[in-house]
């Protein structure tokens, strides 16, 4: 069958590549020595794919062995990242790790989760954090977070949509509510495609979503984008002001990286956050990232457990706020 | 005369070589997986996705639009020999084309699966190239309210799907409906009925519960009647439709392309709605309906070109608006950021080539599937001659794979045992399981716009009379309703009052 | 009377359900109308599910007669028999740790168990074999790898037909171990262990 000839053609040249090096590499009995899954706690398509399939290139031809990817969906990213946490601590099993998994599940599903976001996992780097930012339909007749507002206590309020219940964006609409004193009207979707399509569609005024998702219509046109909710504006869109400076304090990025299973050996943790930087320096991906609306990441191993450390810390107190509980 | 420019430009596209080779690739593979039960396109194409990286946007998306539709005909495949239903449009095809292969008509079956399926597809390829971005604004007019009430709608008449009792086949809709309950609340991020499980947090898996109780259920019944298997493996009969069905079946392909290619535009639910919106039409207008139950061909030439219609018209909120109305097409959006090409309403003038190139591809695509799978019947209807001695167990193992390799997740196939327990015991009991089905991937959709639509407007349940659409679509539903319940009840009281008397 | 068996029973089901889930259901928030919480859609399907179970045990009273063929005791015996060792081996397994208590394997233990023990019974060979040979394949795919699961769930669910010859079976066993592995290892290239892993 022509499946065959699919393969051959097709896979013959990384192929090769990478059967040379990894001959070298066994040879030399040190690590990688063989294939290396990583585990994308969500559906394949969704940004954190996109990313993890660009690194497991990059990391592949750097490390000279494969990477395979691998979803495993599920609970609010949490049942990869669990899979992962009890996986043997030897570099063959890395994860995703994200704001889901990291930072907010274990605050919403408190108590059912069997892993500690910390505690149990060798962080390895940041790959990529991406601002949010608040879109709003052109007709809306929202052009600043002072008219947002200024919606929100009047008589009808402010519908906000976001790709989903606990998820950053929505927990930023509940501090946006705090901020403004009055509760928003959150209208959760499932996912952002459907969310971003009523805000294109004006059902919806106003979207709180991370920037991958909605770069496109905002460069098209379709929507606007309003505020930016990093410490910085977006080299990318340098006329949109950020939520600072338009008076509210609020910073959020969401952001993922990847990690390890603790217990990892630290020579092993340690080559493998110098090979992802590397990878994350190369123009050709940062042009990528660039295109998704993300900033490449640039940690130590040292610094990314303890910038995990500090978004557990802040979104705790969040979720609860919001009232995202499991039952 | 822009069009015809237009479709040139895209033919000189797509007919080079190397888009022909790999929209053969992506077909064939596509097909293959289509036969697979379990495995569905979104596994495959995020498998392959990184193959695409390496190659130019408008191949990689050839290919991934060939895997796409090439499923949805292999699908259809196993739906009618083997009762195994991959996705929610094969459901539907399994009532009559299953019936059909066991009256030793799989061939016809097959073949005006392909044929309609092609005709359907030309159809729905020019639609999208004359009035794509016209459509766009019909898929925009539709609130949450008047999904809500297209759902609804849905659910109304997915009870004609039964071919017993219409009080029992409407409690298997509600019983789906509260099935598809199980998992996280989208609008509170709530776990519901998951008992702490976290592989139910994203609800019952379709592919388990349409395996167990459909393909698992089927083998059993299949061996507790011996006599059954006989004639299910003795009779191929002859592969070719005879004039009286091909005569049956146009009209029934005609209609099917009309509610396809419309439904197929709306995101989220529309291709769903589809292909058993046509079964629902052929049953109650139909030549044949009188023969529904029992293996009409109307039955599965109707939902199978409407389920093509819609594949092919599903692709307009993707190019015009860059939104993706599913998985399938959410990877494919993916694979195009990753080439750097932005989907949305400037892809037209910015990437004429890709654009016109896709949309001409979808009809050379149609067409090889056609070429690639006419002259397979033959083989397939073969493989119903092997002994079933030999086929359950390979059935078996490839529901068994399939399963597991959803979510490479043991779980998925336990569940897969305890619904081919459920669906052995509802079979008996004559409860039937395609309205279940219906009713589990519709519930969701209709709970999360009906809450929506609340949300928006203030607790206002008036929304839903005063939005035209949703007006119109729950004026039809009640009219189903009544007529739909009224004989049963005047049955069950003439029956009760003769007890009496 | 002309007792539908069928219809009773279907009912009786419908309303069994529906009422597990309004229990379950009540640890929801049902919210307002405005702001529906998780428990209002489940409440309404339901309640609707529990109504037409209601119908449908009564119209079956009158629209029969439409019996259900009689267990015999025997039967019966090993149902039950297999509900309580089933149940029984997956409380076992899923205290003894190790192996059996991990991840799923308690489940698989019980429902193996739980399906075999009725399947001795010759009537109910189809319907439970199948269960326990699809619900072996689990247990053992991920220790002993697919070759192995395959092998094994072939050999055990020959048994509910009478006509498969020991030969025959071996041959389908190794035909699918190669078709399997050539679809789906060699050109799928799906996730899942081969061979037992040690």
């Amino acid at each position: 069958m022509s499946w065959t000839l699919r393969r051959r053609s097709l896979l013959a040249g990384s192929a090769l590549a990478v059967a040379a090096a990894q001959q070298a590499r066994a040879q030399s009995g040190a690590w990688p020595s063989q294939p290396i899954r990583l585990v994308v706690p969500f559906a394949p398509g969704g940004t954190t794919d996109l990313v993890a399939r660009l690194l497991a290139a990059g990391l592949q031809e750097r490390l000279g062995v494969s990477l395979v990817v691998e979803n495993r969906a599920g609970a609010g990213a949490t049942v990869g990242s669990e899979m992962v946490a009890r996986a043997a601590p030897d570099g063959y099993t890395l994860v995703m790790s994200n704001i889901a998994s990291h930072a907010i599940s274990p605050a919403v599903y408190r108590g059912r989760i069997r892993y500690d976001a910390v505690t149990d996992f060798a962080h390895v780097a940041l790959v990529v954090s991406n601002p949010t930012v608040w879109v709003a339909n052109p007709r809306a007749g929202i052009r600043t977070l002072a008219d947002a507002a200024a919606r929100a206590r009047s008589a009808s309020g402010l519908d906000v949509a976001t790709s989903g219940a606990g998820s950053s964006n929505h927990l930023m609409v509940v501090r946006m509510g705090q901020l403004v004193g009055r509760e928003l009207n959150h209208i959760p979707f499932r996912g952002a495609g459907p969310a971003m399509q009523a805000v294109i569609a004006g059902q919806v005024p106003m979207m709180s979503d991370s920037l991958p998702s909605s770069v496109n219509h905002i460069r098209q046109g379709s929507v606007i984008a309003v505020a930016m909710a990093s410490a910085q504006r977006h080299p990318a869109f340098p006329d949109v002001p950020t939520f600072r400076e338009q008076g509210f304090d609020l910073a959020s990025d969401s952001w993922f990286g990847l990690s390890a299973p603790a217990g990892t050996p630290p020579a092993v943790v340690e080559r493998l956050n110098r090979e992802t930087r590397a990878v994350l320096a190369d123009p050709a991906i940062r042009a990528r990232f660039a295109e998704l609306g993300g900033t490449p990441g640039d940690m130590t191993a040292e610094g990314y457990g303890e910038f995990v450390r500090r978004e557990v810390a802040l979104w705790a107190p969040l979720v609860q706020a919001s009232g995202a509980t499991p039952d | 005369m822009d069009l015809i420019t237009n479709l040139g430009h895209g033919f000189a596209v797509a007919l080079t070589f190397n888009n022909l080779l790999f929209c053969l690739i992506g077909c064939v593979i596509g097909t293959a997986i289509g036969v697979l039960p379990g495995i569905g396109p979104v596994a495959t194409i995020s498998l392959l996705l990184p193959i695409t990286f390496g190659q130019p946007a408008t191949t990689a998306i050839i290919m991934l639009a060939g895997i796409y539709y090439g499923a949805q005909y292999g699908g259809s495949t196993t739906a009618i020999l083997l009762n195994l239903p991959g996705e929610v449009s094969s459901v539907v095809t399994t009532l009559e084309g299953y019936k059909m292969a066991r009256k030793g008509r799989a061939g016809a079956a097959l073949s005006i699966a392909a044929l309609g399926s092609f005709f359907a597809g030309t159809v729905a390829t020019i639609l999208v190239a004359a009035s794509g971005p016209l459509l766009t604004q019909v898929a925009l007019s539709f609130g949450p309210a008047d999904y809500f009430s297209l759902m609804f709608l849905g659910l109304v008449i997915s009870a004609v799907l039964a071919q017993g009792s219409v009080i029992k086949s409407i409690g298997m809709v509600a019983l789906g409906v509260s099935l598809g309950m199980v998992g996280t609340d989208v609008q509170t991020g709530q776990q519901r009925f998951t008992f702490g499980i976290p592989e139910l947090s994203d609800g019952v898996g379709f592919v388990s519960i349409a395996m167990g109780m459909f393909g698992i259920a089927e083998i059993i019944l299949n061996l507790e009647r011996p006599e059954a298997r006989s004639v299910m493996s003795g009779k191929v009969g002859s592969l070719m439709m005879t004039r009286e069905e091909f005569k049956r079946a146009v009209p029934a392909v005609l209609r099917g392309t009309v509610v396809g290619s419309l439904l197929g535009i709306l995101p989220g639910g529309g291709a769903a709605l589809s292909s058993f919106g046509s079964y629902m039409m052929e049953r109650k207008i139909s030549k044949g309906r009188h023969e529904f139950g029992t293996g009409a061909i109307e039955g599965v030439a109707g939902p199978e070109s409407a389920n093509n219609a819609a594949s092919q018209t599903s692709f307009i909120p993707l190019l015009t608006l860059g939104i993706p109305a599913n998985a399938v097409m959410a990877l494919m959006v993916g694979a195009l950021i990753i080439q750097g090409i932005q989907p949305g309403p400037r892809m037209v003038e910015a990437q004429p080539d890709l654009f016109w190139g896709l949309i001409a591809s979808m009809w050379v695509g149609n067409l090889m599937l056609l070429v690639i799978n006419l002259p397979m019947i033959g083989i397939w209807v073969k493989l119903l001659a092997v002994p079933y001695r030999h086929m359950y167990p390979s059935i078996m193992i490839f529901c068994a794979i399939g399963v597991y390799s959803l979510q490479n997740n043991v779980f998925d196939v336990y569940q897969t045992v305890v619904f081919g327990i459920f669906g052995y015991l509802c079979s008996k009991l004559r409860l039937e399981a395609a309205p279940m089905l219906i009713g589990f991937v519709l519930g969701p959709m209709m709970e999360e716009h009906l809450r929506r639509a609340m949300l928006l407007s203030r607790g206002d349940p008036m929304v839903f009379i005063e939005r035209p659409i949703s007006a119109v679509m729950l004026g039809i539903a009640a009219v189903a309703l009544v007529a739909m319940l009224l004989p049963n009840i005047r049955k069950g009281k003439d029956s009760a009052l003769q007890e009496g008397g | 009377m002309k007792l539908n068996t069928k219809d009773i029973i279907s009912g009786a089901i419908l309303i069994a359900i529906a009422v597990v889930g309004l229990w379950l259901n009540m640890d929801h928030n049902m919210g307002s109308a405005r702001r529906m919480g998780p428990g209002y859609m489940p409440f309404l399907a339901l309640a609707i599910l529990g109504g037409l179970g209601a119908l449908a045990l009564f119209f079956g009273l009158f629209n029969g007669p439409d019996p259900l063929a009689r267990w015999t005791s025997q039967e019966i015996i090993f149902l039950i028999g297999g509900a309580v060792a089933g149940t029984a081996a997956g409380l076992v397994a899923a205290r003894m740790g190790g192996w059996p208590a991990a991840g799923w394997n308690s489940l698989g233990i019980g429902l193996f168990v739980g399906c075999l023990v009725p399947s001795i019974v010759k009537s109910w060979r189809p319907l439970f074999l199948i269960s326990a040979a699809f619900s072996l394949f689990g247990l053992i795919l991920e220790p002993l790898g697919l070759m192995a699961a395959i092998a094994l769930s072939v050999i055990l669910s020959a048994f509910a037909d009478e006509t498969h010859k020991p030969v025959g079976v071996v041959g389908l066993v190794a035909f699918l171990c190669v078709l399997c592995y050539a679809v789906f290892i060699y050109e799928l290239d799906i996730r899942v262990p081969v061979w037992p892993q040690f």
